[in-house]
This record gives C-alpha cells, structure tokens and sequence, in this order.
C-alpha cells in the first residue's frame, strides 16, 4: 500500500479493533468536525465540549463492532455525537434553548434558511433574525445546522438522525417556512 | 485539540476499554427481526382465524332475514380480528422501523412488506386448517369473546325464531325429520313439496344440515329449504363455497322434497 495514500476509514475502524493506537488517526480525523458540531447543538463552554467529546470518542470506540458499513463513518459517529449531546441534556433535564453558533456561521445559516443574500445583511438585521432561529423548535434548528452550517445532504441527515429521508425533507423545508412566518410577524425585512 | 485525542488513548489504555463484543450488535439485530417475524406470524394466524369464520358464513341468508345485505353483513363482521390484526400490523410496523436500517424504509415500503407477508402467511395458514384451531383456542382462552364476540356459522344456524335451525337428523319419515339442533334440541321438521333441498344435501339418518324456515312451535318447524352443513350445496356432492353461485338463478339441479 502507499503510505501517503490516506487509509478509509473502514480500514482504520478494523484496525482500531486491535489497537487503539489507530483509533488516534480516527479521532484526529473528526475531532475537529465533532467539537464544532457538538458546539453548535450545544450551549456549552469551550472545556464542557471538549468533555463531550472525549466521553463521544470513548463511545465510538466501545461500538466499533456495531459500526455498518453500510453507512458514511462520518454520518455514524455524528449519531453517536448527536444522541450524546441529547443525553448529556436529558440527564442535566435541561434542552439547549440557543445554539453556539459564530458570527460566520450564523451569516451562513440564515443566508441559506431565508434565502438572503450575505451582502445585504447588517449587524442589526443578523441579530433580530437569530433570535427568530433561537425560537424554533429543537427539531427544526438541529436540521437547519446539520444541513446549512455542517453542509449534510438529505441522506447523510436520514442516517445522523435516523429519521426517513421524506421527515427530512419535511423538518427542512417547514423550519425554513416557521422561520420566515416568525420573521414576519416581528416585522425583520432586510430585503 | 491535540490533548483530545493523546487523552482520549491513554484512557481507552489505562482504563482497559475495549470494544464491545460484536455479538451483542449480532444479536440485537436479529433480535429485532426475530420479533417482526413472531409479531407477523401471529398476525397472519388471526387473519386465517378471520377468514376461518367469515367462510364459513352462508352470506346469501339476508335475502331470507327480510334485511338489506349491508344490515345483515355489519352484525358478521369479525371486529375482533380485525382489531388485533391492525394491532399486529401496527406493532410490525413499528418493529421494522426499529430495525439498524427501518428508518431508510418508507411507509409505502414497511406496509407493503407487513401486509404483504401477513397475507401470504395467512393464506397459508389457512390452506393447513390452522385459522378454526387458532380462533378455537383464543375462544376458550377468552370466553368473552367466545360468547360474546364472536360470530360463528353455528351461531349464524342457531336461530330457529327467526327462521335458521342446524343439526343432525336422527330419523327420516314420509314428509318429516326428526332433528337434533347443535344445543341437543329435538326438532319435528316438516317437509313438504315446496321444500328446496339443496343438491347436495343428503337428508338422511346422521346427516347434519342447515333448514330455512319457518319455527312453528315449541319443536316444530317447517322447512322451506334445506342445506347440507358445509356451503350451500350448490353442486351435487360438493359444498359450493359461499359465492353466490348461478345454479340458484334458474334452480337447475334442486329438488323438491316431500314427494
């Protein structure tokens, strides 16, 4: 084999099996990915992430024998991240009321949610639209996030959320409806 | 960032974690199925139970009853199965989405697969005579719906006021039987030329039929057409099902009895 070429994650899950020393390359390869996502759905310092993200790896790796191959390893473990993050706030019988996103990623979730062009956007209007985002339901922002700022298609969402790619669909389109109505009725026309 | 990661591996190292054994996700698995097959086996046993005791029905006798067929056929609907097979196909439903994969399925797809196999096994079931041990068994296990519930051809025969009687003939005579009903009743049964007898009903000593009629006293009645106990009798030495067959538009092949 080609040791520049870099090997599948398949490939490093079997080796991962037999020594966690190759479990590293995994997790340098998602921790990245991971902390942000976990940081997005959550509203969660900095060190309580990183928390959530090791006790995420840790569980990855006691399921490696439960990963299908039949998946995207990267749809698999942000199923496992994201159940976690919603454990960790079912066992703290709290819900993430807002999301952690940066001022970027906020421009980009609602640039895509309302079809709004970044250019027109000013400070004051980003703000009003963010708190229409904030009161949406759960359901709908873990959607807008996963297919807007993490830039998952359809079939990578079905298998993070397990849910039928047609729900999907649904929560998308009817949290980009829901966030439109609300904007009405505060009267934000950045337009 | 980097702590993460070397963390992480030291902990999986000192705390001996180790992945867990693949026949635990093997079993869990199968597990699910194993469930999904039970819940459409038992599915498909009520269906033949269902159909078990809506075939066995005669479904022309409204035309006797002075009834519309659809007041007459609302009473005989066998509720009870329909209501646990929705059950079982609900449950299966359910199960299948819970499979490591059901959530990829539509609902088009997981309803065609469990109503699919629910009447394949159905059929099957009741093609090997299991759907009348199967209701048998739920009727003595469940005497309210024994009782209550349920409706049966017996039940459906056992009605001398309004014209149905069932039994076996003990004695045949010139222009009479003698007949014991299904609750050990003793009936005079009258005979005369205007009584239908079905082709393939054999009015004899041992025999069980159905009469239509007309109860006439206390262990009387007079019969207007008579049956033999399987079907309707349409064709000589079979039972005719229960369609509604031509040989009874123009009376080809009956016979007039009390000759």
């Amino acid at each position: 084999m080609n040791e520049k070429e870099p090997q599948k994650d398949a490939e490093l899950v079997e080796l991962s099996k037999k020594n966690p020393e190759s479990f590293g390359f995994l997790m340098e390869r998602y921790e990245a990915q991971l902390f942000n996502y976990i940081r997005r759905i959550g509203q969660l310092s900095k060190e309580d992430t990183e928390d959530i993200l090791q006790e995420v790896f840790i569980k990855i790796y006691k399921n490696l024998n439960g990963y299908d191959e039949s998946l995207k390893f990267s749809s698999w473990v942000y199923r496992i991240a994201h159940n976690h993050v919603i454990d960790h706030f079912r066992r703290a019988n709290a819900r993430p009321k807002t999301n952690s996103l940066e001022d970027e990623e906020w421009e980009r979730l609602i640039s895509s949610s309302v079809r709004m062009d970044k250019a027109i956007m000013d400070k004051d209007c980003i703000e009003r639209i963010k708190t229409c985002i904030q009161e949406l339901p759960m359901k709908y922002r873990e959607v807008l996030i996963l297919r807007f700022i993490e830039e998952k298609d359809y079939e990578e969402i079905m298998d993070i959320l397990r849910k039928p790619k047609g729900s999907v669909a649904t929560l998308v389109s009817r949290g980009k409806e829901m966030l439109v109505r609300n904007m009405k009725e505060k009267n934000i026309n950045c337009f | 960032m980097d702590n993460i990661v070397k963390s992480t591996i030291e902990k999986i190292k000192n705390e001996h974690i180790a992945p867990e054994s693949k026949w635990k996700y093997i079993a869990k698995k199968y597990f699910t199925w194993v469930i999904f097959g039970a819940i459409i086996l038992l599915g498909s046993a009520s269906f033949s139970a269902a159909y078990y005791l809506v075939s066995g029905l005669d479904w022309d006798l409204y035309r006797f009853a002075h009834q519309s067929f659809l007041g007459f056929a609302i009473p005989l609907i066998p509720y009870f199965w329909i209501f646990i097979i929705g059950a079982f196909l609900l449950a299966a439903f359910i199960d299948m989405r819970k499979t490591e994969n059901g959530y990829r399925y539509g609902v088009g797809k997981i309803a065609l697969v469990t109503i699919g196999s629910l009447i394949i096994f159905g059929i099957i079931f009741s093609l090997i005579g299991f759907g009348g041990r199967f209701n048998s068994v739920v009727a003595k296990s469940f005497p309210y719906y024994g009782n209550h519930m349920m409706m049966t051809k017996e039940s459906q025969w056992m009605q001398p006021d309004k014209g149905f009687l069932a039994g076996t003939i003990d004695s045949v005579s010139s222009g009479n039987a003698a007949l014991t009903d299904l609750n050990g009743k003793n009936w005079d049964v009258t005979i005369d030329e205007n009584t239908l007898v079905r082709p393939a009903a054999d009015v004899s000593k041992g025999e069980m039929i159905k009469v239509i009629g007309k109860k006439q006293g206390a262990g009387s009645f007079h019969a207007n057409e008579i049956r033999p106990w399987s079907g309707m009798g349409m064709m000589n030495g079979q039972g005719g099902g229960n369609g509604y067959g031509g040989g009874m538009m123009n009376g080809q092949g009956m016979m007039r009895g009390g000759k």
